[in-house]
């Protein structure tokens, strides 16, 4: 019988294809596996992908065919090893004849090819000691073995010397009985063949599909051509602009052109350490009560340290935030913070997202800084940076360290209006800069001064977006674009049914509780406007022009409208000049911040 | 399935038949149905399920308001039929979302899309009492930066983890994580992107990077990925998602042909609307797969053309596309004859009739609850499960937020109701995704089969 099954497979392995032998058609009423066959696609080129390493070959203790005892590493090293697990009765043609057959296939090939059959060895090891005993494996090798390629067929003495193996390899074998509980002498399992390299690393594992000679002599090849120093390692990065840490304390000592020096609280004057630390505190993610939100995920550095990618903020287990992340391009210059004012110093403010409930969602002063000191190195970089523990003073003062260093002007506008270089500004930027400080009264808000702009004042105005946000009705149907291009109407009803109660914006009438107060807002600085959209605290204009044509229309009605607003009566070319002129306001070095801001490490939890 | 047939009955065969069903998994083409929703690589149910695990969300104001792993027993024979028997609370809400066996079917991986963390429960010790005995808590600073770990799909020892985000903007840029079983990182492969198409050809107009679902059919060495929308969609309350067209722009649009071997990207094919699950066919010549677009309401087809060349074609309209029926869920027949499509805004289960796959034609549908998201069908396909939860923050509100897990019994012509259980009135929670488990996967002996195992299937 066993003579019988070599001879097939043997058979199997000098015929040009399946099917072979009319006894296994017989036998087998089944598809054959794509091992007996031509591989029915081409394999990868060998040596263009990477094998990662899946762990470490498991060893153990075995019976060579003539006895002898052996450790199934002293079997790997010197050469890249294929290993099958078999038991000599088997009768599944995909199961354990298949290994088999793909084994001796692969040893015909390799015949013709010595540079690499020295280079290889096959072990076929029995997982049924109780029949295949080194006699057994003896016999059933005949008709395999072969000088030049090295195949040997093993077992073991003992099931429990077996069992460790198999539980190493996550080989799992199973008995099967029949109906009267009686063991059938048959075995189910999933059929595994296992490629180990010359550092007794397993690389592949191999299943009925897969176990094909092609497919496993091209992983082969693929071993033997990776330099040893080259061997995979388990990183990734996802692919972005190119990554530089720049001098972020250059931004401090010298601001770009267009800006006044950088304020620096007495108490808490910038320095590189503090940088360092404030830059590491910005991107960890396990600042949040269940480490999944930084800073910097909603004031994003390639989206202009805001944004861009919703009209407003999503917080802590997807909760809404009502307003638009606010970019903190030169943030060190504003006076008050947050849409609302409500803040009045950089310091307080980081507390704000950290404890809020819908942003980062921590429960308690005390455990963020608990937090923080048991995460990474923070303790010693807080010593070195402020010789003390991290604190609520010491945690805000480092993260509004990084966020000083945001700075960014040397504009085309500031290159022209304060560096005199007449060709810095294009025409048309020109003829926007004459009506944003005339005609369009942009300036009456957006302030410029004669040694530096930071294109706001610092004041809360009602623009009417607030009011209409909480007063008009909601617009139905919906047009929404599912897809580029393709708009369709949704009914109010359906998309009620998946809305949660829309949370309202009162603006600045939250902090003063004065009804005069009512839908007012923070005016932004217009620096790297073009950078920052969508736009409007509620970020529900999403270009530039849609901001101009809201503008040119005099705001929104409402009774706390402020009265600087009023329609302007711009036309299509005079808008064109004003869009020209914002663009105009992107600061030179907003790339360099980007790229020294994707070289921060992100927190992640370990 | 019904290309193969088992001539004789002889012990000798029925036992080889058996070795074969529970074995040499992957070059047979199988009857499978929940089944034909998970990796080939293993070892199947073929008979009646004793479990069905439910991965589910914790809710505030439920219970414990955690995630959970709900066991129900659904085996008609067992005293506590149609009942949860046990429950194992995770910590957290963790966005629980999908989960998958490991190819030996000895341990569940599930996946929270939130947190990141991936949670593996034996199931082999103790099919009606799964125990947790690790979380993965650091996939992300292992992966280089993954975030959403969605489909947990078994490789030969290996599971691959499709992500849906990055720790960098939240956006839907991601890659595929490969683990091995004992839980090491392996590998990262990050999806072509017009920047970089990482020796993909782009077929279209986009090359979006984003990911979602994966499958394969490891005899044509095809590796499919569809493409759905980063962490900032899938945690936004679904409204204020609808309603602002900044987030709306962020969907994927593409399906990635990869070379399963090398795990390297082939093809980028324009599947617009975001593409969500992929099914592939089961028939040794069926050299094809679904995919359903979520926001399109289409049925594609991804097939292999007379060239040998892989194309993505749409083939089918799902519902009304005007209203956004939402299709979520979709489940292949053994035969390759039907797919179970489920709309999530009507509540509605669909079927297929999908024999000319160019040509799939709707020939049933029955509403299943005010809002449905997973369907999965026992082997031979009389047993279709359900279950409401979509995403914590997608779901119904108010009284439309239904969460329940039902058994339906289909007999070709219709669906017939068997049990529900309400996943609020019992304090558990959001039903999200459902996976079977039997006493017989690890019994040590084989089940007891039918004289033509395969032929069954329909």
């Amino acid at each position: 019988m066993l003579r019988r099954i070599a001879l097939c497979v043997l058979s199997l392995g000098t015929s040009s294809g399946w099917p072979g032998s009319a006894a296994f058609a017989e036998a087998t009423p089944t598809v054959p596996a794509p091992g007996y066959g031509t591989l029915a696609f081409t394999p990868p080129v060998p040596g263009s992908y990477r094998l990662p390493i899946l762990g470490r070959a498991a060893d153990g203790r075995v019976l060579a065919d003539t006895a002898e005892s052996v450790n199934l590493h002293d079997l790997m090293g010197d050469k890249i090893v294929l290993l099958s697990f078999i038991y000599a009765t088997c009768s599944d043609i995909n199961g354990c004849f298949l290994a088999t057959a793909v084994f001796h296939k692969i040893k015909r090939r390799l015949q013709q090819q010595p540079e690499l059959s020295g280079q290889l060895r096959l072990l076929t090891l029995s997982f049924d000691p109780q029949h295949d005993g080194p006699e057994q494996m003896r016999r059933y090798s005949e008709g395999f073995a072969d000088k030049m390629v090295d195949w040997r067929f093993l077992t073991t003495a003992l099931e429990a010397e077996l069992e460790p193996i198999l539980a190493h390899y996550g080989q799992n074998i199973q008995k099967i009985y029949d109906a009267q509980g009686s063991f059938t002498g048959s075995f189910s399992h999933n059929l595994r063949v296992y490629l180990i390299d010359r550092d007794k690393n397993l690389r592949n594992i191999y299943s009925t599909a897969f176990l094909h000679p092609d497919t496993l002599i091209n992983d082969i090849k693929t071993l033997l051509q990776e330099p040893p120093q080259n061997r995979p390692s388990a990183s990734a990065m996802l692919t972005g602009p190119v990554d530089k840490a720049v001098d972020l304390m250059e931004t401090i000592r010298r601001p770009p052109l267009g800006l006044p020096p950088v304020p620096q609280p007495l108490d808490n004057p910038v320095t590189e350490k503090k940088i360092q630390l404030g830059r590491k505190l910005f991107f960890d993610r396990r600042l949040s009560l269940n480490d999944t939100l930084s800073c910097a995920l909603c004031h994003i550095p390639e989206q202009g340290f805001t944004s861009q990618e919703m009209q407003t903020a999503v917080g802590i287990e997807g909760r809404t935030v009502r307003r638009n992340s606010p970019t903190l391009y030169n943030v060190a210059y504003a006076n008050t913070l947050f849409h609302d004012s409500r803040e009045t110093t950089l310091e307080q403010q980081v507390w704000g997202p950290l404890l809020a409930p819908n942003e980062m969602g921590n429960p308690a002063i005390g455990s963020i800084i608990e937090k923080i000191k048991h995460t990474d190195n923070y303790l010693a970089l807080f010593e070195q940076a402020f010789g003390q523990r991290p604190d609520m003073a010491t945690i805000g003062m480092a993260i509004t360290s990084y966020e000083r260093t945001l700075n960014s002007a040397n504009s085309a506008f500031d290159r022209w209006y304060y560096g005199k270089d007449k060709q810095a500004l294009n025409a048309a930027a020109r003829r926007g800069f004459e009506l944003f400080t005339g005609k369009a009264h942009c300036s009456r808000c957006h302030t410029i001064s004669q040694q530096h702009a930071l294109f706001t004042d610092n004041a809360l105005h009602n623009t009417g977006i607030g009011y209409a946000d909480s007063m008009a009705p909601v617009m139905t149907p919906q047009k929404l674009e599912i897809a580029p291009g393709i708009i369709i109407e949704v009914d109010k009803k359906q998309l009620v049914s998946v809305s949660e109660v829309k949370p309202n914006d009162l603006g600045r009438y939250e902090i003063t509780q004065n009804p005069a107060d009512r839908w007012r807002y923070k005016t932004p600085s217009l620096r790297n406007i073009g950078l920052t959209a969508p736009y409007m605290h509620n970020g529900s204009l999403a270009t530039l022009e849609d901001v101009l044509v809201f503008y040119n229309e005099g705001g929104i009605a409402n009774e706390n409208l402020d009265p600087l607003l009023e329609p302007l009566k711009l036309n299509d070319n005079e808008l064109s000049d004003l869009k020209a002129f914002l663009e105009a306001l992107t600061g030179d070095n907003t790339v360099e911040l980007v790229a020294d801001a994707l070289t921060a490490p992100i927190g992640d939890s370990e | 399935m019904n290309n193969l047939s088992y001539p004789s009955q002889t012990i000798k065969r029925r036992l080889l038949s058996a070795c074969l069903l529970a074995a040499s998994v992957f070059a047979l083409p199988q009857a499978l149905a929940d089944e034909t929703c998970m990796s080939p690589y293993m070892a199947k149910i073929t008979g009646q399920e004793d479990f069905v695990y439910v991965w589910t969300l914790g809710m505030a104001g439920v219970g414990d308001e955690q995630d959970k792993l709900v066991t129900v027993d659904v085996n008609p024979e067992s005293s506590h039929y149609g009942k949860v028997i046990n429950t194992l609370s995770v910590g957290g809400r963790n966005e629980a979302h999908h989960s998958g066996f490991t190819d030996d079917r000895h341990y569940l991986w599930a996946g929270g899309l939130d947190t990141n963390k991936i949670f593996i429960f034996d199931v082999h010790t103790n099919p009606a009492k799964p125990k947790l005995t690790r979380v993965i808590s650091d996939f992300v600073a292992r992966s280089g930066g993954v975030v959403g770990p969605h489909t947990t799909y078994a490789l030969p020892g290996r599971m691959l983890i499709t992500g849906l985000s990055n720790n960098k903007d939240h956006g839907g840029r991601t890659a595929l994580v490969e683990y091995s079983n004992d839980g090491r990182y392996l590998a990262t492969y990050w999806h072509p992107t017009d920047t970089d198409l990482r020796g993909a050809v782009k077929t279209g107009q986009y090359a979006d990077g984003y990911g979602y679902d994966v499958r394969v059919l490891p005899r044509r060495n095809l590796m499919l990925t569809s493409s759905f929308t980063g962490w900032s969609n899938y945690m936004m309350d679904f409204g204020k998602m609808l309603n602002d067209p900044a987030a709306m722009k962020h969907f994927g649009n593409t399906v990635v042909q990869w070379d399963l071997h090398a795990r390297q990207p082939r093809k980028v094919f324009d599947v617009p609307g975001a593409p969500l699950e992929i099914r592939c066919a089961w028939g040794a010549n069926h050299n094809y797969c679904f995919t359903s677009t979520a926001l399109t309401s289409k049925i594609w087809l991804i097939y292999e053309d007379k060239n040998g060349a892989w194309q993505a074609k749409a083939v089918a309209d799902i519902g009304d596309p005007g209203k956004i029926p939402l299709p979520v869920d979709i489940s292949i027949s053994s035969d390759d004859k039907t797919l179970w499509v489920n709309t999530f805004m009507d509540g509605t289960s669909r079927n297929f009739d999908i024999s000319d796959p160019f040509n799939p034609k709707q020939i049933y549908q029955k509403k299943i609850g005010a809002q449905v998201n997973m369907v999965s069908s026992s082997w031979d396909g009389k047993r279709l499960y359900y279950t409401s939860s979509l995403l914590a923050n997608w779901d119904k509100k108010g009284p439309d937020n239904e969460q329940f897990f039902k058994l339906y019994h289909w007999d070709g012509k219709q669906l017939q109701q068997q049990f529900v259980i309400d996943f609020i009135k019992e304090k558990l929670g959001r039903a999200h995704q459902m996976r079977f488990g039997a006493y017989s996967l690890y019994s040590g002996k084989i089940q007891a089969l039918p004289a033509e195992p395969l032929a069954m299937a329909r």
